[in-house]
């Protein structure tokens, strides 16, 4: 039990911080693509977007994984 | 197969819905517990688990886990005999291994044991008789803590924390209000500039943030590492967000988040204040709320007074034994349940079952522990001890009621729960819209911010479009959400046990309140279930007493139902009742017996025509009673074969029930009557009850069927009638009601118990469900209704208009004012009495309790059958 607990801990924080870092890139990227931002807003909407991400990811993917994987 | 049982724990610290999903989602991963259901109002958990499996630490451990506690009962004992640490260990062991214990501590050197257990598995009586049972005396030391206490405990360190923590914030964050208005008005001759100096209020807000703010970040991270999220991680990134956005334009004023002008240290300050204050607030109210339940806890007797081997002792009520003979004196309570062995008083039992007189007792009487013993002394034998009196089978039906869930809270607790989530998305939403769309098109520079005294204009794009999504995260709080539902159903389950009414769960209010048809059982539902003398028709030249007393002096020796109603009836009239000289029945027909040397006759027609006994005086009177559905018998003496009167005999309806049937058709309830008797009968009952609708002739194992059918035509059917008789229609109905449980209430089948014997409380239950609903609707309305509206508004869909954004303290004030609201709606509702307990000079019904439900599908006509 204690083993599974450990799995589904280690890959559902590989996968909601690697998906909340693909977001934040994809932010910061847009910013570079589409206007002319100081790097102040583009690193602080960057660093605003990926604490978001985590936030709305963690308790979603967790519980998923959980389910997803046999205990 | 493991059995499951449904145990509850207390559980202290919750705030909001989204607490209460924590909770159930940390309880559920606990081995052996297959459901969770955590209650806000009521502080506590039921768990549906296996209880062999599961181990109570483990779920202490869980629900620390994710930042709450446990407040086991505790009892400290003195115990008396231990020679050595074998004892201690034999102690522990013994007491250890009782379910329900979650730890024990035997301490030699000072006698004592400390026990903590789950009060809704064990009892400390439990726990003093198995250490008595290994042979050692043992007794309270007087500081056992009951739940109660625990609870009040629990709240009071609640209270005391959020008022240190609110002594803290207060000064600072007014300071810090008054140093961010310094620069401006008059302010700016009367205070020093030192006030206004960032750094100097970077010092102020520091200290908020690390103490009265830090339970915020520990709870949200707490909650984080699970999975789940709550109302604080809100606050977090809320109070985080403004605080480093005020130290970044301190320290790096040319960051590009708005300079030294757009500090938010207020905002942080402010922020935090009004949600320490509104958890103050609320922590002090929510207690209030559960009054009833503490009004019924508190009349748990402590002590009793028992007579053993001949010697009057005084013992704590909860280790009378069953058998024990208790001695109660004027003015004392009732320890226990029991049966009256000798004295007569009269005892008040208004408490138990809302009847307002004190009912007398005598021998042969059952009395009710917790009730008050007003007159004279008695004896009684105790029946039920411990947890199984009424008044203890009462305490656990409102918890388990109030540890319930309403299905519309089960809905108002998934929409919680999936909010916050839905709040981060749409403030990441917003943030992207504002960062990428909404600032170039729409900002203006000198933009205000309501209830802040800046003006926007150094903040860029970065800083404007955090204050929205900041604004956004804390205006959506749900905590009023989660409140709406447990805090009414708590009060009203706490008004219906107030008077005697038990609903088994806070589903079952919510199914009575909607409920279109009362089907009554007949027989002792709507009637006394024992037939009685209602009619005494005299031939000419008889009295009616004469015609009564001679046919009870026929029945007197008679076992027959209705010969023992005759003879009733005449001594209640106070007649004399000599012996017949000889007596004897004649099946199918009636009795004839001798006395004062001749024979007399009571008997039906057969009998009259067989001894050719002329009634024909009185033939139409005998029609006209068989046809109100009574049964006529006719007194003769066969020596001159003239009729002598008339007896009549039936069930009679209560006093209650042709009222009862009266107010629910005021509420807009239909009345059936189901019975196994014959239509005519069941005609004649219905009418004086006022009902239109018969279903007669019904075989006792179709009543369910019959229920189903009223089902199938679109109505919400409440069944009432006997608990045990008609169990199969009480559990086919939407809401069971069972009549007059008196002490027996767990053995009752049914959704609502009435305790009283009186089809008022009927309407009674109907009448406080109703009420209940009615204020749950309005607090979710309140709640809902808040974030629908002030949403929309701090994402800055009118900003483009008016061009202010909702600064993030007055977001915070409306949060901890919904919440309030919704809290004291709930408090307000102390102190209702179902209208139709106001007695006769009531007020008009009040239109909460009074509403129909949704239209029913059809007139309550054509049931017969």
């Amino acid at each position: 039990m204690p083993e599974t607990r450990y799995r589904v801990g280690l890959l559902s924080a590989m996968l909601y911080t690697s998906v909340s870092l693909l977001a934040s890139g994809a932010f910061l990227l847009a910013t570079v693509a589409t206007g002319d931002y100081t790097w102040v807003a583009r690193l602080g909407g960057t660093t605003w977007v990926f604490l978001l991400s985590m936030i709305i990811l963690m308790p979603t993917v967790t519980p998923w994984l959980k389910r997803r994987l046999p205990s | 197969m493991a059995q499951k049982e449904r145990i509850t724990i207390p559980v202290s610290g919750m705030h909001c819905a989204a607490c209460v999903s924590k909770v159930e989602s940390a309880l559920g991963d606990v081995p052996g517990v297959e459901r969770a259901d955590a209650n806000l109002t009521a502080g506590n958990a039921a768990l549906v688990c296996d209880i062999d499996r599961v181990d109570l630490p483990e779920v202490e451990k869980a629900v620390r886990g994710v930042g709450y506690e446990v407040p086991w009962e505790r009892i400290e004992l003195l115990v008396l005999g231990m020679m050595g640490t074998h004892c201690q260990d034999a102690i522990e062991k013994a007491v250890g291994e009782l379910p329900g214990v979650v730890r024990v501590q035997v301490n030699l050197g000072t006698d004592s044991a400390t026990v903590e257990y789950a009060g809704s598995i064990t009892s400390a009586a439990q726990i003093k008789r198995t250490i008595r049972g290994l042979g050692y005396q043992v007794s309270d030391k007087g500081t056992g803590d009951s739940t109660l206490d625990r609870e009040r405990e629990a709240r009071q360190r609640e209270i005391r924390s959020q008022l240190v923590n609110l002594a803290w914030a207060t000064p600072l964050a007014l300071l810090i209000m008054v140093g961010t208005f310094q620069s401006y008005a008059v302010l700016k001759d009367i205070l020093p500039d030192v006030l206004n100096n960032k750094y100097f209020l970077f010092a102020l807000t520091t200290p908020i943030i690390l103490g009265p703010a830090r339970q915020f970040f520990v709870s949200s991270w707490n909650g984080l590492r699970r999975g789940v999220t709550d109302m604080n991680l809100l606050y977090a990134t809320g109070i985080g967000a403004a605080y480093s956005i005020a130290v970044i334009n301190t320290f790096w004023p040319d960051a590009g988040f708005g300079g030294r002008d757009a500090t938010f240290y207020e905002s942080a300050a402010l922020l935090t204040w009004f949600i320490v204050l509104g958890r103050y607030l609320e922590a002090l109210t929510r207690g209030r709320t559960s009054e009833a339940i503490r009004k019924l806890m508190r009349l748990q007797p402590k002590t009793a007074r028992i007579l053993r081997d001949g010697v009057e002792l005084e013992i704590p009520a909860d280790e009378v034994e069953a058998g024990d003979v208790c001695l109660v004196r004027p003015g004392e309570s009732v320890p226990v349940d029991g049966v009256v062995l000798e004295g007569y008083s009269a005892v008040d039992e208004s408490m138990i079952t809302g009847e307002s007189l004190p009912v007398e007792k005598q021998a042969g009487d059952t009395v009710i522990g917790g009730t008050i013993n007003k007159t004279g002394a008695f004896r009684f034998a105790a029946r039920q001890v411990g947890r199984e009196t009424a008044l203890a089978q009462i305490i656990r039906f409102v918890e388990d009621a109030q540890a319930t869930k309403a299905p519309i809270q089960k809905l108002a607790d998934v929409v919680a729960g999936h909010f916050i989530l839905g709040v981060h998305a749409l403030s990441l939403s917003v943030f992207l819209f504002w960062f990428f769309v909404g600032y170039d098109r729409w900002f203006e520079s000198g933009s205000g911010m309501i209830m802040s005294p800046y003006t926007l204009t150094d903040v860029g794009v970065f800083g404007f479009a955090l204050l929205m999504s900041v604004a956004v995260l804390i205006i959506s709080c749900p905590c009023a959400v989660g409140l709406a539902t447990p805090a009414a159903i708590m009060a009203g389950s706490g008004i219906a046990a107030e008077h005697g009414i038990l609903f088994k769960g806070a589903g079952a209010i919510e199914a009575a309140s909607r409920i279109h048809t009362v089907v009554f059982d007949k027989t002792g539902t709507l009637t006394k279930g024992e037939p009685s003398v209602t009619d005494v028709v005299p031939a000419p030249g008889v009295t009616p007493d004469e015609v009564l007393r001679l046919a009870a002096v026929i029945e007197k020796n008679s076992e027959h139902p209705l010969g023992e109603a005759i003879v009733r009836g005449a001594r209640e009239r106070g007649l004399d009742l000599p012996d017949a000289a000889s007596f004897e029945a004649i099946p199918g027909h009636g009795v004839e017996a001798s006395f004062e040397g001749g024979m007399l006759l009571l008997g039906n027609r057969k009998l009259m025509a067989e001894r050719a006994i002329d009634i024909e005086t009185l033939l139409a009177e005998a029609e006209r009673l068989e046809h109100e559905g009574k049964t006529a018998m006719f007194l003769a003496a066969a020596a001159d074969g003239r009729v002598r009167g008339l007896v009549a005999v039936a069930d009679t309806i209560k006093p209650g029930s042709a009222r009862a049937v009266q107010e629910l058709r005021r509420l807009g309830i239909g009345a059936v009557m189901i019975t196994g008797d014959n239509r005519r009968t069941a005609e004649a009952i219905a009418r004086q009850a006022g009902i239109e609708a018969v279903l007669a002739e019904v075989l006792p194992q179709d009543k369910a069927l019959e229920v189903k059918r009223l089902q199938a035509g679109g109505r919400r059917v409440a069944m009432v009638g006997d608990g045990i008789n008609d169990a199969p229609a009480l559990a086919q109905a939407d809401v069971g009601i069972a009549m007059g449980a008196g002490t027996d209430v767990a053995k009752e089948t049914g959704d609502v118990i009435l305790v009283k014997d009186d089809l008022l409380d009927v309407v009674a239950a109907v009448q406080t469900a109703r009420f209940t609903m009615r204020r749950v609707r309005q607090n979710l309305t309140w709640a809902f209704g808040y974030n629908t509206l002030t949403i929309p508004i701090a994402a800055g869909v009118v900003y483009p208009l008016i061009h202010q954004i909702v600064s993030p303290e007055l977001a915070a004030l409306l949060m901890a004012l919904s919440s309030l609201s919704v809290t004291l709606n709930s408090i307000a509702m102390r102190g209702w009495r179902p209208p139709v307990r106001r007695g006769p000079d009531a007020p008009g019904l009040p239109a909460e309790a009074t509403a129909a439900p949704e239209r029913a599908p059809a007139a309550a006509t054509g049931a017969g059958s």
